[in-house]
């Protein structure tokens, strides 16, 4: 990854896609798609997420 | 003795540090792969050569705790984008992308994107953060696109579009307007220009919608590439080149015509030229230049020449003629001041300035007679820059002056303004050396000396 020690903004990341032209905005779209997929991946309890850990001996 | 640069902190990877006259820069691993990065790249040998960047070498100087030491010249006069003009600011926009473009298309990219980062020198925008350049890796965006908007393009389209000065903005808020504040700034015709839309109002609308959300990998898994990047670049650069902005109607531009100009120049220019060979400064300030006739003068003795003037049209016709000497834009009722992190990051102008020798040609009686500054304080700043000064005094009987207080009544102006008044008043600051009447019987030239300690 690239070192950033600035903070590019969310919004403006994505843009960027968005400026590069049409082949960029089937890109943006997919980012935006994986963004949302991301959030419900986080929002929605895992099957097992409830269980306790167990340790295998 | 070194001392690090106040303005040189937010990478970690790249410190600058002023050693005894000389301008080194402490790389740490990540520095130094990035330089690596730069150098094995066929554009750095081009845009050194050609002095849009700043010519570097690695430095037998070595610093324990950092990987590499590099070393730069130093530049002459250091100068800030509010007190650039607005064909300052459009040249250092395009000189930032043209980098960008030419490091992209060899695996090179930059990690931000601001007017700090370039310089003029020789009336040229020269690139002096060489820290700023890391291998490019595939999928990423550009980190300093944001940044590249509200510190470049943003205050650009506030001239361009809506003719409003973007220098006390930045010098307000060095960080340039927000998309957000750009879009409510921007009237409703102007908003619906493509470059708005997207640039402006797009922006604003997904930097609130998405403001936290960890985006880059995701940009990076759904096929994001430098040629995106590149696309983008090459647009703001057509956006940015045809921005136009005319100053002809900048109330100094006409000075040259004046009579008492043209009839006083030659006479001028002798005068200073026997300061400059009496004091043989290593830099003038030349403060309300002008057409920077005198500062250029002094560039051709030699001396770094830096030119201070409030009129935005005067020095933009003066870069975009090519004048070698360093131009800033400033108000000199009000010059800029030190600011930034700890008041401290961006010194103040006339710290930056530091004169071995100051010329006040045709200035004071706009301070006494405009600014109302009463002409004790006028020479107080004078004299607190502890060099020698070459000064026009004005008396009260002149045209000019008499155009300047039309509309007061003596009891509004200050006392110190008659000649013999004046003299008490320099007598008490400095040594006079030379002084010089000047044709039109109403004007004075001194060269001034500190008084020895």
């Amino acid at each position: 990854m690239i070192f950033g020690y600035l903070d590019a903004g969310s919004g403006s990341l994505i843009l960027q896609a968005i400026l590069g032209g049409a082949a960029g905005i089937l890109v943006a779209f997919k980012a935006w798609k994986a963004r949302l997929t991301g959030k419900r991946a986080i929002a929605e309890p895992q099957p097992d997420q409830d269980e306790p850990l167990t340790t295998e001996s | 003795m070194s001392r690090a640069d106040p303005g040189s902190f937010r990478d970690p990877a790249s410190r600058v540090i002023l050693d005894e006259g000389r301008v080194l820069r402490l790389l740490d691993e990540r520095g130094l792969a990035g330089w690596n990065a730069l150098t094995a790249a066929s554009f750095y040998e081009r845009a050194t050569a050609d002095g849009r960047l700043i010519r570097t070498q690695v430095s037998d100087v070595v610093r324990d705790g950092w990987a590499a030491v590099l070393e730069h010249p130093l530049v002459p006069f250091i100068s800030y984008p509010y007190e650039w003009t607005f064909s300052m600011l459009r040249d250092a926009a395009l000189l930032q992308l043209d980098l960008l473009a030419e490091a992209l298309a060899e695996g090179v990219t930059m990690k931000d994107a601001t007017p700090f980062n370039i310089q003029f020198v020789d009336g040229r925008p020269v690139f002096i953060d060489i820290g700023s350049f890391e291998a490019y890796q595939q999928g990423e965006a550009w980190i300093g696109y944001r940044q590249f908007t509200r510190q470049f393009l943003f205050p650009l389209l506030l001239r361009a579009w809506a003719g409003v000065p973007f220098q006390p903005w930045l010098r307000g808020d060095m960080e340039g307007p927000t998309a957000a504040d750009m879009r409510r700034l921007l009237t409703w015709s102007q908003r619906l220009r493509p470059a708005a839309m997207l640039h402006v109002s797009l922006q604003a609308r997904m930097e609130q919608r998405m403001s936290g959300a960890a985006v880059r990998e995701g940009l990076r898994s759904a096929g994001f590439g430098s040629e995106l990047i590149l696309a983008n670049v090459r647009k703001l650069k057509a956006l940015i080149e045809g921005l136009e902005w005319s100053g002809e109607n900048g109330s100094w531009i006409q000075y040259g015509g004046c009579d008492h100009v043209g009839r006083d120049r030659e006479a001028k220019g002798a005068f200073l030229q026997m300061a400059l060979e009496a004091h043989s400064p290593r830099r003038v300030l030349d403060l309300g230049a002008n057409d920077c006739h005198f500062s250029e003068l002094a560039h051709r003795f030699g001396a770094v020449a830096v030119a201070v003037d409030g009129d935005e049209p005067v020095l933009d016709a003066l870069y975009r003629r090519g004048s070698p000497v360093s131009l800033a834009l400033s108000d000199l009722t009000n010059p800029s001041p030190a600011q930034g992190w700890a008041g401290i990051e961006r010194p103040g102008l006339l710290e930056r300035a530091a004169p071995d020798l100051v010329v006040a040609y045709g200035v004071i009686h706009h301070l006494i007679y405009t600014a109302s500054i009463p002409p004790p304080s006028v020479l107080d700043w004078l004299a607190g820059l502890g060099c020698p000064v070459v000064l026009e005094f004005v008396a009260p009987e002149d045209e000019m002056v008499a155009k300047l207080t039309a509309n007061k009544t003596e009891s509004e102006l200050h006392e110190g303004r008659t000649r013999a008044e004046f003299q008490r008043l320099v007598d008490e600051r400095w040594q006079t050396l030379a002084t010089h009447d000047l044709a039109g019987g109403t004007r004075t030239l001194y060269s001034l000396a500190p008084r020895p300690v």
